[in-house]
């Protein structure tokens, strides 16, 4: 008997007589009793040709699961970051390629269009269209219970709120009033701008399509206080904890917290296909489980984990190396993104006057810099496997120059020394420590999270560095908050950190990591929440080096073009270079990552980090598989 | 009859006369009366003098004591007695393993001395492998200068006890991942460890005589009141609880003003097993006649309990003080060990094992668990010193 379903399937294989798709064993029973349609109807009719032997990658083959471990059951939020299906991401050569969108266009910078993928369907099955953007937009974003502030201020330029329309049912377009070159960089970000949701499926959650009796009933079953919180927590995709939300990934999660144990299985709508027309990802299932983080490199070690890379840092990779032997895993070093491992804020808004003087004075930053002996860091804390160098892009980056990276960042105690006594700092007190003018003693304290030992190892050393030119370092362990919290209040007087968030920019990428921007800058953070305030708290920077920056990045911010960006970004790099405004120490810091030994297609050397990489997500692990043993 | 040995004991023969005896020594009249000063020496002795006669021949007790007196003399001189200072780092020398002493060196005596040894970075495991070089003699030197340090932070020396050789090195029991000597780092830290204990009892001590000696002297509402609130103390776990006031200490504070909190919140939270035991001996002293004799003569109840009771039970406090020291110096390694104790750049025991307790550390480095060897000793000593003093405590038993 020829259903209609079984007719539709054989229309679509005559349409695409090139390529024929693999069923999954996996889904192969369910196919045959007639639950869910055969691959060819599942998939969008072009769905995205993941073309592995171009990548230099092998074909794989379906199946297995993959365990992993996390250290709480919030970091299920990872699934979507590894996955990264998004409707623009970056490709392992950090370019922007369309991914969920099956193309999509960009006119002066300020016009985007999006084409989606025709027949392309969520994790239900139910269709992935225009309409699930437009419910986001009308019925979330403009709805003033769920968004109280309106549209994100991602979605304004310049104060103009963008204007949002439909063409047809797989086209939308987003216009805004003058550039915009950070929107697609926002859709490929590890934690993107969500422009759509699976409105089929939220509905029955939202005041305007659900009846109040409904609503409230499962408002109580859902155990929230209002709708708002109910849409939210249903419609929550960035942390998968709702098993019935429809998502795009190539996993979805079928674990509902709290559970020590989550297992996520793969999208049977899923719209990457390999070259061979094997529909992606190659893993069935994901299995993760909650180990607390302190056992987490032990578990690694013995195999408990086939793919991790959170939990583990570069101290445990000889422990991983000699677990190679017993189990089957294997180990490789990836390189970490990070401007600086470890990085050195002067507060330029703390609220000692003296020290707020010398912070903001170059002259002071860069002897602090110039004291630090970057190559006993690198040799101790990273076997000298990392790059010394300032706190700035990566050479990995399109934007790196060598300039960049050796400014101010030689071991030059002499130049220290005459620095600092041509700011005035010429008598010492006991124990050969420099007098402030005030008399009082030239002692900085540095505040860390003490999250890492890493931050604190590397800190000892650099004690001993400043001694040497007659500078006092006391560190001070606290926690992340309070210490957020104290650098905004300016009591704060240096801080810890990691650099620049991102090591390995694209000029399209927004320089905003160089300029006060945000609260969260340790150097400035009276000035950051200036800006990300929009010019109501804070203060306003009153240096010229700062507001210099600050013009820049609006300037960059109506560049339409991709070299006007370049070169920006290089009058930014040049000026942040020069003017050291966080002291980096050593970067590309490796960063272990394990697998199971007959695990393919991971790569052997990578870039890890949040941003650009996505942590795994930019080298798709859909496309690692088991090699067959 | 000759055949008899030993005459002297046998009676004569029938008839025969009695062989006279006379004994020759000088008759002391005063004999009785001697004899009981000897034993009135005895009688007399003071309290402290016969506990010490007591406990000298509780040997276990007696070296543990010994011991413990040369732990708590070598935190005067720490300085002198580590061999490196105190956050010295040799970043050359990173996690290398502890250092044999050798005697003796091709058939020849040397005197102490450690073989040099060379590092080689493994660039596969990213280890640092080290190798001796049996031909590198590096004699140790005594009462050597070395590393500088401020003398209890304040007079500056560089005398220690033993050194390496001039450009050589010397780590008995290996090194950190800053390539810090852990003995050094060990002899600093019991400062810390150590002195802990004894203030934290100290504070214990006091609130728990002052407390259960008021409550077992008068009795009362001050009795029914003290009594529940060490009853719900004493219902709490103490860990939670140890967790929950360190949490209080701000965060802000210099490492030397935790130390002080912590040994506060120590001895808070001790007194109460011994007011308790305070109270219930002064229940039973008050009894006695010689109380009710100094009450007649008119003493306050300050003097009655000052003078004439807690001597009588004073034995016994110090015994039980002597248990509760190690249980002090346990929760300070806890402490610290959770991570919410002293915090660096403070070295104790606790803090030396925090570092030591990722998996790699026993994997790969187990030399840095050696703080846990004065831990248990020190715990050991305290608590077999505290039964000697126990048994010592009632002399005339």
């Amino acid at each position: 008997m020829i259903t209609r379903r079984t007719a539709l399937s054989l229309l679509a294989s005559v349409a695409l007589p090139t390529v024929t798709y693999a069923e999954s064993p996996f889904f192969a029973a369910d196919v045959k009793m007639g639950n869910i349609a055969p691959l060819a109807e599942r998939l969008p009719r072009s769905p995205r040709v993941i073309d592995l032997p171009a990548m230099g990658r092998t074909t794989g083959r379906l199946g297995g699961s993959v365990r992993m471990l996390i250290s709480g059951q919030r970091d299920v939020r990872l699934i979507p970051i590894y996955g990264y299906s998004r409707l623009v991401g970056y490709d392992a050569g950090l370019q922007l390629v369309s991914d969920i969108l099956e193309s999509f266009e960009a006119v002066d910078g300020r016009v985007f269009t999006l084409h989606l993928r025709e027949g392309h369907r969520w994790s239900d099955g139910s269709p992935f269209t225009a309409e699930d953007f437009r419910y986001c937009w009308d019925d979330m974003m403009n709805n003033a219970d769920l968004y109280r502030g309106g549209p994100p201020v991602d979605l304004i330029a310049n104060g103009k709120v963008v204007e949002f329309s439909v063409i047809d049912p797989v086209t939308v377009r987003y216009t805004f009033a003058s550039p915009m070159p950070d929107f697609l960089p926002k859709l490929a970000s590890p934690l993107p701008l969500i422009l759509y949701v699976p409105q089929a499926y939220m509905k029955q959650f939202h005041a305007k399509y659900q009846t109040p009796e409904k609503l409230a009933e499962l408002i109580e079953q859902n155990r929230v206080d209002d709708w708002q919180g109910l849409h939210a927590k249903m419609g929550r995709s960035i942390r998968p904890e709702n098993p019935s939300l429809p998502t795009l990934e190539a996993w979805r999660p079928r674990t509902a917290p709290p559970a020590e144990q989550f297992v996520f299985e793969r999208n049977a709508y899923f719209h990457r296909v390999d070259q061979t027309g094997q529909q992606l990802p190659y893993f069935d299932r994901i299995i993760l489980d909650v180990a607390s983080a302190d056992i987490i490199p032990a578990k690694t070690a013995t195999g408990e984990s086939d793919l991790q890379a959170g939990g583990i840092s570069f101290p445990d990779y000889t422990l991983m190396k000699q677990a190679e032997k017993q189990h089957p895993l294997k180990v490789s070093l990836w390189r970490r993104t990070q401007g600086s491992s470890v990085s050195l804020f002067p507060n330029l808004n703390c609220k000692d006057p003296v020290w707020r003087k010398l912070f903001q004075d170059v002259r002071m930053r860069r002897a602090l810099s110039v004291a630090i002996n970057r190559h006993e860091l690198n040799k101790v804390n990273f076997f000298g496997l990392g790059r010394e160098s300032a706190d700035t892009v990566l050479p990995e980056s399109q934007l790196y120059r060598p300039e960049y990276a050796s400014a101010w960042a030689q071991y030059d105690p002499d130049l220290a020394n005459a620095l600092l006594d041509e700011l005035g700092l010429t008598e010492r007190g006991g124990g050969n420590i420099r007098i402030l003018p005030d008399g009082r003693q030239a002692g900085i304290v540095v505040e860390t999270a003490g999250e890492s030992s890493l931050e604190t190892d590397v800190l000892e050393l650099i004690v001993d560095h400043m001694r040497d030119v007659g500078i006092a370092l006391y560190i001070r362990a606290s926690q992340r908050d309070i210490f957020r919290s104290r650098a905004m209040g300016g009591e704060v007087q240096m801080s810890v950190w990691a650099g620049l968030d991102n090591g390995v920019p694209t000029a399209d990428m927004a320089p905003d990591q160089l300029a006060p921007t945000h609260s969260d800058q340790l150097q400035w953070p009276v000035w950051g929440s200036w800006y990300m305030s929009a010019e109501t708290a804070g203060e306003a920077p009153d240096l010229p080096a700062a507001l210099q920056l600050v013009s820049l990045l609006k300037q960059w911010r109506n560049t339409t073009t991709t070299v006007a960006r370049a070169e920006i970004w290089a009058q930014m790099l040049t000026l942040w270079a020069d003017q050291v405004f966080s002291i980096g120490t050593v970067n590309s810091a490796p960063q272990p990552i394990v697998r199971a030994a007959r695990m393919r297609n991971v790569p052997e050397d990578a870039l890890y980090g949040f941003t650009p990489t996505s942590f795994l997500g930019a080298y798709m692990p859909d496309t690692f598989y088991y090699a067959r043993e | 009859m000759s055949d008899l040995p030993n005459q002297t004991t046998v009676l004569p023969a029938p008839g025969a006369p009695m062989t006279h005896y006379v004994s020759d020594a000088p008759f002391d009249p005063y004999e009785a009366e001697n004899a009981a000063s000897a034993q009135s020496k005895f009688a007399e002795a003071s309290q402290l003098q016969l506990m010490w006669w007591k406990f000298r021949k509780h040997k276990v007790a007696l070296y543990c004591g010994i011991f413990l007196i040369l732990m708590y003399a070598s935190i005067f001189i720490s300085e002198f007695l580590a061999p490196y200072a105190q956050s010295a780092r040799n970043t050359d020398f990173i996690y290398a393993p502890p250092q044999a002493i050798h005697l003796f060196h091709d058939g020849k005596f040397v005197g102490p001395f450690v073989y040099g040894r060379s590092q080689v970075l493994d660039m596969d495991t990213l280890q640092r492998i080290y190798t001796r070089d049996p031909t590198d003699v590096q004699k140790l030197r005594f009462f050597c200068e070395g590393d500088n340090y401020n003398f209890w932070g304040m007079i500056p020396g560089n005398t220690h006890l033993v050194c390496p050789a001039e450009d050589g090195q010397f780590f008995l029991l290996g090194t950190d991942r800053l390539g810090r000597d852990v003995l050094s780092r060990i002899i600093y830290g019991a400062r810390i460890s150590l002195t802990i204990g004894i203030f934290g009892v100290t504070m214990s001590f006091i609130l728990g005589i002052v407390i259960g000696g008021l409550a077992g002297y008068h009795g009362g509402w001050f009795d029914a009141v003290t009594q529940r609130i060490i009853e719900v103390l004493q219902s709490i776990p103490s860990i939670p609880l140890w967790m929950a006031l360190a949490a209080i200490i701000p965060v802000t504070w210099s490492p030397i003003l935790v130390y002080i909190g912590i040994t506060v919140i120590l001895g808070l939270l001790d007194w109460t097993g011994l007011a308790r035991g305070v109270r219930s001996k002064l229940l039973a002293l008050r009894e006695e006649d010689y109380v009710l004799a100094a009450r007649l003569m008119g003493a306050g109840s300050a003097r009655i309990i000052g003078r004439h009771m807690i001597p009588g039970f004073m034995s016994h406090l110090i015994a039980s003080a002597t248990l509760t020291i190690p249980g002090m110096i346990l929760g300070e390694t806890a402490l610290s060990f959770l991570g919410i104790g002293l915090r660096a750049p403070i070295s104790s025991w606790g803090i030396l094992l925090t570092e030591a307790r990722s998996v790699n550390i026993i994997a790969l480095y187990p030399w840095l668990m050696f703080p846990v060897i004065p831990v248990i000793l020190v715990i050991l000593a305290f608590n077999f010193l505290g039964d000697g003093l126990r048994d010592a405590a009632d002399p005339y038993k």
